[in-house]
């Protein structure tokens, strides 16, 4: 910026940059987004926290984060979470038969390996 | 008998009305609840502020005192919430979400019901139309909806009541396309209490006139309507007849008035918890009108006493600011010298509040009272204001707050059954167990 070739005329308020536009300045051009790599839906996507280790063999470990949503059409190989009348069960879906018991699809599983919040 | 309704109306609204809405989200997370009698307490567990349909079947009133029903709650096994109003807000949040990518006209009308505007739709079956949009909301966010679509808002507001209660609708019911037989049947059945508007005081005061369903009132006579409940019952006539006389408002989402009131966890007499109440209660109150990004003119706060004690007092103090604003610091600043004048300290007080009114929206300011505002304080204290959101959005709410805030917690109200903060907070979301799949045990 200090290359820039600036003019100010106090007397009209007008400031006129000369030079390299800022790229930072263009509103198109936006940083990466996270939500917008894991969220499809905002208004049906919820988000749960994985507990025990029963699903190591997939990568999914006690403490991970599952983002669910519930609007998203169920197919083979997703990893579905409903309920079994107790508890939120995750599963790699084979038959579901009874689907009221459907509570949504996970899009996604994060796992942290440091805990960034707070 | 002909009615004045219109067979081709003008104008088309649906009514999308959550079904016991706050139970309905409390189910959201825990669906073994689902058949079970549920009732939702207000903030300070004070009385009944929702209930599920096992709860209204159950005959526990609207509004019952908690402390009354107690012994019947344990007898009757019914499950009790504190009011999660963080959770309620995000789910309601998320419905007009979807209900504004359905039809570009929506009008919030309450935290549990919206208004849309079908008129330029051109649907050929409204029912249908209502039953999928049901399903939509439901699968995206497991709130059943209860919908009614009627040429005005009042017909509508009774269709929603009508498919809530008759689950063979399939959960929405069309006003429009049907004849005027069906139409006068359906006000026959519907009692004057329900009538968007009636009310508890009105009803008693039609009944002896003789009024005492929608067909009844539907068929007054507008001189009569005038004579016995004003212009607003003359509206309410010609609404049931299909002749709208409230049209569509999206800026209804506004609000009127904002207020903040708690109950303290005990009776106090001190002036450090009244303060740091007030002030608390004034810095989310001011919170919601910044978010609105609206001023406010005039402020009010109350104190009162215990209700179920002798000499149950209140006090009621109404503040104007000559500059209209939105910081928590004015705002809060004045009530406080007004508190210190009407404070007695052999008094007990059991309840306060705060309530914000006669806005007016940021951006007139800046255009047209230019002249009337002092420019630098205003804009220092937007500054100071913004900040404080700033990092309070980032780190939750009450990071920063001002120091009279602090003095005491002992008011706070005790919220021992709310449920966890499932949407606003990452040591408290909902919980999944990895398993093997297998068939669901009921």
């Amino acid at each position: 910026m200090n290359d820039d070739f600036e003019i100010n005329d106090p007397d009209s308020g007008v400031s006129i940059h000369a030079g390299f536009p800022n790229p930072a300045t263009d509103k198109r051009l936006r940083s990466l987004d996270l939500n917008q790599l894991l969220i499809t839906h905002p208004s049906s996507t919820f988000i749960f926290r994985i507990r025990g280790d029963q699903g190591a063999n997939y990568g999914i470990f006690d403490g991970d984060i599952a983002i669910v949503d519930r609007a998203a059409t169920p197919t083979k190989n997703d990893f579905v979470l409903w309920h079994d009348g107790r508890q939120f069960k995750l599963s790699r879906s084979a038959k579901m038969t009874d689907s009221s018991t459907l509570w949504g699809i996970a899009s996604a599983i994060i796992h942290q390996y440091r805990n960034v919040t707070q | 008998m002909t009615t004045g309704r219109q067979q081709f109306p003008e104008h088309v609204f649906a009514l999308v009305d959550c079904d016991n809405f706050f139970v309905s989200c409390e189910r959201l997370f825990r669906p073994e609840l689902e058949g079970r009698a549920v009732v939702v307490l207000s903030s300070n567990d004070g009385c009944v502020v929702a209930r599920s349909n096992e709860s209204k079947a159950l005959g526990i009133p609207m509004g019952a005192p908690a402390f009354k029903y107690r012994q019947f709650f344990k007898d009757q096994s019914v499950i009790q919430f504190s009011a999660n109003f963080e959770l309620y807000g995000d789910i309601s949040r998320r419905i007009t979400a979807i209900l504004a990518k359905t039809v570009p006209h929506a009008e919030v009308y309450s935290v549990d019901e919206s208004f849309l505007n079908l008129s330029e739709f051109g649907i050929a079956d409204y029912a249908q139309w209502g039953k999928t949009l049901r399903q939509n909301v439901f699968r995206a966010v497991g709130i059943p909806v209860s919908i009614g679509i009627a040429a005005t808002k009042t017909l509508a507001k009774l269709g929603s009541d009508y498919a809530k209660r008759n689950h063979d609708l399939g959960g929405a019911m069309d006003l429009v396309n049907i004849t005027n037989e069906e139409h006068q049947s359906y006000l026959i059945n519907f009692p004057i209490e329900k009538v968007w508007g009636v009310g508890r005081r009105l009803a008693p005061k039609l009944h002896a006139e003789g009024i005492n369903n929608a067909l009844d009132l539907s068929r007054l006579r507008p001189n009569r309507a005038r004579q016995l409940m004003g212009l607003r019952g003359l509206q309410m006539v010609n609404e049931l007849n299909g002749i709208s006389c409230h049209g569509f408002n999206p800026q209804r989402s506004q609000h009127q008035t904002i207020m903040r009131s708690r109950t303290f966890g005990e009776d106090t007499n001190r002036l450090d918890v009244l303060e740091a109440a007030i002030v608390s209660l004034t810095t989310q109150a001011a919170w919601q009108a910044r978010s609105e990004r609206q001023l406010v003119h005039q402020a009010s706060f109350f104190l009162n006493s215990n209700r179920h004690k002798p000499g149950y007092a209140s006090w009621h103090e109404a503040i104007n600011f000559t500059m209209p604003t939105n910081d928590s610091g004015n705002i809060g600043r004045l009530i406080l010298e007004r508190l210190k004048t009407i404070y007695n300290e052999r008094q007990w007080y059991h309840r306060a509040g705060v309530t914000l009114y006669d806005f007016i929206p940021e951006e007139i300011l800046q255009m047209d009272l230019l002249g009337e505002i002092q420019p630098n304080i205003h804009d220092a204290s937007r500054a100071r204001m913004s900040a404080i959101d700033a990092i309070n959005s980032q780190y939750g709410r009450h990071h920063i707050y001002y120091a009279a805030e602090d003095l005491s917690k002992s008011w706070r109200p005790k919220h021992n059954l709310e449920s966890p903060h499932y949407v606003s907070s990452w040591d408290e979301l909902p919980e999944v167990y990895y398993s093997q799949f297998q068939q669901a045990v009921r």
